[in-house]
């Protein structure tokens, strides 16, 4: 391939270098100096690979083992890189690169190798061709949809798949029922319903904030009047945007947050939990909660939407 | 100055690496070290300071000088400060042992400053303000954290605590101004305070929602593994994760590595004491593509011989 | 021993034939092309350290209770693949070590994959004829960090739990497949129950043998198609000027190993990385603030958090959720991009010519301008993954660190694009920019006219950079043994030989005659000389100022 940098000069021009020439000599302006230089650092590569080995016999702390192989691994480094650019030729040498194109004899050769002795050869029967293309392509659809599909179930409809029901009763990571007096007003809490505790998409965040003077129940939002009975507010501890637990209560400023994006839920007075700074496109959904006879919390209602990020097809 | 921009660069990378870590990690350590506050210690019981007399009286000078101001003559509150009355011991302590008290600005996130008060006037302030209006929670005494459980600890520690304080208890920055504050020094009494009350953005945890056993393990593991987290793996980079993690990742552990690159990779660079030519690339600067010929400041001489005779 | 050894294999397999290529291979020297084998030795660490976690760590979700040393999880619950990695921490003697290295060397491969990345972009190594190496680079990237966020997760802890939450709500986020794809590959719905042992797989074996395979590939390509390199002394588009593979090469590229393992090795021993046993083991009901991923998907995260809470609704139904812009269209875009663009390229230059020899950034300022602002772009996102940590460090509220960021993500980009570029037309505009400057003496003439004259090249101002000669090992070994420079040899033999009569001389010739038969230069060079009777030859004179030998 004639190139466009025009350095050829038409004729082979052999180039002849004397023995003495600088290529020939080592880089080092002291060889022997430097030999004493890499001859030292390969043995504190040498004390460094001994000491680790001591370090592990005696059961070192982390510092020591990692220093003695660290130091291991960079004396033979060092010796090594000093030997092959000091005391080494220093070049530099080259070879001649060759064009990766292919000429046109060689195009042409491997064209009818293969193309005419496959004409000939194999699409005679093309028959079998296609028998054979017909079982890989079944094979191919069967592998892929049965082997994968048996990888995990199919997606439930997701109001199924919290745990929460009609009289669910709140339990918070013990198992044990959570009652009326059991939150100071300003107070928060983990919960679940009862037989799901821990459950990933049941977690609920319950809050309790001073109801309004006058007033028993905090009203979030219109139609949930009852919702919020003795200042207790439950909703879904699962951020709407990407999942995270929305466990940051804000007391003061009636606010939870989401530690994974910061996406802010207002919860104070007449918001039911909107989102006011983030990423979150939703509110977060309320649980309905009641407070039965013996005082304990119950949910009057499974949330009313599904929990979590959203998805394709969710309603918004 | 090329040899001197190839050292330049690099080091310039270094030094402002360098210089970017040591100011986080700085950043880390003046937030620990301002929130450092006297260990107030064991109080006297909260019965027998309201039976004191003298304590109360010193309490009210002392109250009138530094905190009326805003909270008013009788810890009624005004507009610059809340009703302190019937608040309890435990909040008025919490907020002056820490510095918070004064606030520099009015507002509602306090910043941890060095303490003005010695204990003997924080108590004494406590008891008066305790004594115009009893209720609330008192001051804890006689914290024990011999049977508390670290596990517990840390168990409770990860559901309540974490969430604003992070894991590590390094705090971190809440939403609309509001921080956690680093938990890296505070004491066992400071730590069942704050549960208890709630202060400022802070939730409150009852004994309902954390007893008192519950909030015990807290205090230990806070107080012990907060505070000296067990870094076996060495430098434990201020607690704050991956953000540091990465920073030295990508400007020590790349920016090392680079450095070994560099003089691994030239081949020029040599140790003669003179002045190094630049290596290859330079030559580009060069206009035309003759790779000897065009070049005036090098060292050969090109000659012709007949070389079928050789 | 050796020799037979070598010989049985040899009469089988015939290596003397094609090896020697391979012992004569040149690698052009600059210490930029060394930054690819940072990628590869940590990539090395990667695996030698990898070995030893596989045989302690336990990747299963099974729920154990701990007892060992570590107080504050003494009776804890956790999943037995977060117990082990507690026990590779505490328990296995060198465990910690390992899980450091192996930990920091993930987060340097990833990084030095970049910065080798950045290398070609802004030199134009991806040119033809390497888009190839240049396409497989790229997904050894984006395999890299789908390897490194999974090995993040392994352990099972309480920050890595919240990071594989929010990847199964990306996964969840993909219109129309997501629900099923994120059930499909957790077992269920979050958090599933073959979550690590999948990721377990999909880590140590599935994902490193892509990346090796793809390795193997790209370090292929760059044999066959050697290596460019930069414009130099006798360094054209027909040649490679550098050192021989062996044994210059081998001693400074197994140094290099050692270096990057030492490297490695000392920051494992100095600094903590991922300190498990303070988080905690994942629940999913337990959260921590400052949540942030190992770097590399930072600009990810940081994408999240500055996307504004915009989704796509249509007839009531939820089209297209918020996080699939941020974290599935924005690495999609990102890496087709990358991957398209030495053809976006050549579609913009027209230019479709063969190159071999590297740009200077200065020389290609649109290029340049272009990835500069395109990186800063990503920096920011990267920075935007630490918008609560800069708050809290800043003091400064997190609403306007973050809306800064929203800001910043635009402007800094465009602001990069003509400040770089005008940096390059700067550099471009100063001749000699970058090289050892000379004084110049203006002369003024008799009729009143000036010249400048440049002053005579002082020893310290050459270059020391000398001419390539060719390569060939049936001179090169006995060259060298002549050399009067290298000490250790017996100069009454051979050395007194060469001396005297110059027997041994390295004979070069020129590549463009050397044509397909390059590999018998000595042959080529006798039939050239024959041919074309009288022939140039150079001889290269020691310089006065050289002390070397």
């Amino acid at each position: 391939m004639s190139g466009p940098t025009g350095d050829t000069h038409g004729e082979p021009t052999p180039v002849t270098v004397r023995l003495d020439a600088d290529q020939f000599k080592v880089a080092a302006a002291n060889p022997r100096q430097m030999e004493r230089t890499v001859a030292a650092t390969f043995l504190l590569g040498l004390a460094g690979f001994v000491g680790f080995g001591a370090a592990y016999w005696v059961n070192a702390s982390n510092a020591w083992l990692g220093v003695s192989l660290g130091a291991g691994f960079v004396g033979l480094g060092f010796g090594m890189v000093a030997w092959g650019k000091y005391l080494m030729p220093r070049g530099p040498f080259s070879e001649s690169r060759h064009s990766m194109v292919p000429t046109k004899a060689e195009k042409a050769r491997i064209i009818s190798d293969f193309s005419s002795r496959g004409k000939v050869v194999v699409e005679r029967r093309g028959f079998l061709v296609k028998i054979l293309g017909a079982a890989g392509a079944v094979f191919g659809v069967v592998a892929m949809f049965p082997l994968i599909r048996s990888l995990g179930p199919l997606p439930k409809h997701f109001s199924e798949a919290t745990h929460w029901h009609k009289d669910s009763y709140l339990v918070n990571v013990n198992g044990e029922r959570v009652h009326k007096d059991d939150l100071e007003y300003g107070g928060v809490l983990t919960v679940f319903p009862e037989g799901d505790v821990g459950g990933a998409l049941s977690q609920t965040t319950l809050v309790r904030q001073l109801p309004p003077k006058g007033e028993v129940n905090i009203v979030t939002a219109p139609g949930r009047e009852t919702w919020s009975p003795l200042g207790y507010m439950a909703f879904s501890r699962v951020c709407t945007h990407a999942g995270c637990p929305v466990a940051l209560y804000q007391e003061l400023t009636h606010q939870l947050l989401c530690p994974c994006h910061q996406s802010l839920f207002d919860i104070g007075p007449g918001a039911a939990a909107q989102p006011v700074f983030g990423p979150a496109p939703r509110p977060l959904p309320q649980l309905p909660l009641y407070i039965d006879a013996q005082g304990y919390l119950r949910a009057q209602a499974p949330f009313d939407q599904p929990v979590g990020p959203s998805f394709w097809w969710r309603r918004d | 100055m090329p040899w001197l921009r190839r050292i330049l660069v690099p080091l310039a990378v270094v030094v402002i690496a360098a210089a970017l870590g040591t100011f986080v990690i700085g950043r880390a350590r003046v937030t620990a070290s301002s929130t450092a506050m006297q260990n107030p210690g064991l109080r006297l019981t909260a019965a027998s300071r309201l039976t004191s007399r003298g304590l109360i009286a010193a309490g009210r000078t002392l109250y009138t000088q530094t905190c009326s101001t805003c909270h008013g003559g009788d810890a009624q509150g005004s507009a610059l400060g809340t009703d302190l009355q019937g608040l309890g011991g435990a909040a008025v302590d919490l907020w002056l042992t820490t510095g918070w008290m004064p606030l520099r600005t009015p507002g509602l996130q306090p910043a941890n400053k060095p303490v003005n008060l010695t204990t003997a006037q924080i108590n004494e302030i406590v008891a008066y303000v305790v004594s115009i209006k009893p209720g609330g929670v008192p001051v804890p005494t006689n914290i024990s954290l011999k049977g508390a459980s670290a596990s517990e600890g840390f168990y409770m520690f990860s559901l309540n605590c974490a969430p604003c304080h992070t894991i590590t208890g390094a705090g971190d920055a809440l939403a609309e101004g509001f921080r956690a504050p680093s938990l890296h020094s505070v004491t066992p009494t400071q730590v069942l305070e704050a549960i208890r009350t709630g202060p400022s953005n802070m939730p409150r945890f009852g004994p309902g929602d954390i007893s008192p056993k519950e909030a015990l393990d807290v205090a230990l593991y806070v107080t012990k593994y907060i505070k000296h987290p067990a870094d076996i793996g060495g430098i434990g980079l201020g607690g704050v994760g991956p953000v540091a993690e990465g920073f030295v990742g990508l400007f020590v552990g790349v920016g090392v590595c680079l450095l070994a690159a560099y003089w691994v990779g030239d081949r020029t660079a040599r140790g003669d004491g003179e002045a190094h030519g630049e290596g290859g690339e330079d030559e580009s600067d060069h206009e035309g593509d003759a790779p000897a010929a065009g070049v005036d400041d090098r060292s050969y001489s090109e000659t012709t011989s007949d070389t079928a005779d050789a | 021993m050796i020799d037979g050894l070598y010989d049985w294999i040899d009469d089988r397999l015939n290596i003397s034939g094609g090896g020697r290529k391979m012992v004569n291979k040149i690698f052009p020297d600059h210490w930029s092309f060394m930054i690819g084998e940072i990628a590869l030795y940590s990539f090395v660490v990667l695996l030698a350290t990898g070995v030893f976690l596989t045989l302690y760590f336990v990747p299963s979700s099974t729920d154990v209770v701990y007892h060992g040393p570590y107080i504050p999880l003494d009776g804890v619950h956790m999943s037995e693949a977060y117990l082990s990695t507690i026990n590779l921490s505490f328990s296995v003697r060198c465990g910690l070590l390992m899980r450091q290295m192996h930990h920091w060397a993930a987060n340097i491969f990833i990084g030095a994959i970049v910065v080798h990345m950045c290398r070609v972009f802004f030199t134009g190594g991806f040119r033809r004829p390497r888009e190839l190496n240049w396409i497989i680079g790229i997904n050894m990237l984006i395999f890299a960090i789908f390897n490194g966020f999974l090995g993040y997760s392994l352990p099972d802890d309480l920050v890595s739990g919240t990071g594989i939450r929010i990847s199964y709500s990306i996964l969840e986020s993909l219109p129309l497949v997501g629900p099923y794809l994120a059930n499909l590959l957790f077992g269920g719905a979050f958090p599933g129950n073959a979550l690590i042992p999948r990721f377990f797989i999909i880590h140590v074996l599935i994902l490193p043998a892509l990346i090796a395979g793809l390795l193997g590939a790209h370090l292929t390509l760059l044999v066959r198609q050697k290596h460019t390199q930069f414009k130099g002394p006798g360094a054209t588009e027909h040649n490679v000027v550098g050192a021989p593979m062996w044994p210059t090469f081998m001693a400074k590229t197994q140094g290099f190993l050692f270096l990057i393992a030492g490297i490695t090795a000392l920051l494992g021993a100095a600094v903590q990385i991922n300190p498990i046993w303070l988080y905690g083991p994942y629940k999913p009901y337990l959260a921590t603030y400052a949540v942030q991923p190992d770097w590399y998907m930072g600009w990810l995260d940081g994408a999240l958090r500055v996307m504004p809470h915009w989704q796509t609704v249509i007839g009531g139904r939820v089209i297209i959720p918020n996080v699939f812009w941020p974290a599935v269209v924005l690495p999609g875009v990102t890496f087709t991009v990358l991957m398209m663009w030495p053809f976006i390229e050549q579609k913009i230059t027209g230019d479709r010519a063969d190159h071999q020899l590297l740009e200077r950034p200065r020389d290609r300022p649109k290029r340049t301008a272009l990835g500069a602002a395109v990186l800063s772009f990503y920096f920011v996102l990267f920075g935007a993954s630490a918008t609560d940590v800069l708050a809290n460090y800043l003091n400064v509220s997190l609403n306007i660190v973050l809306t800064t960021f929203q800001v910043l993500v635009f402007v800094v980009p465009l602001a990069t694009y003509p400040v770089a570029l005008r940096i390059c037309r700067e550099f471009q505009a100063t001749p000699g920019a970058g090289k050892t400057k000379r004084h110049n003496i203006v002369i003024r003439s008799a009729d009143g006219g000036y010249s400048t004259v440049p002053t005579e090249a002082r020893p310290g101002d050459t270059l020391r950079e000398l001419e390539p000669v060719a390569l060939d090992a049936s001179i090169y070994l006995p060259a060298l043994v002549g050399s009067p420079s290298y000490e250790p040899v017996d100069r009454a033999g051979i050395g007194a030989r060469a001396a005297a009569g110059g027997t041994y001389e390295a004979v070069s010739v020129d590549d463009e005659a050397e044509g397909a038969e390059g590999d018998q230069g000595l042959a080529a060079a006798t039939t050239g000389a024959e041919g074309g009777g009288r022939a140039r030859s150079r001889v290269f004179r020691i310089p006065r100022n050289y002390r070397g030998g």
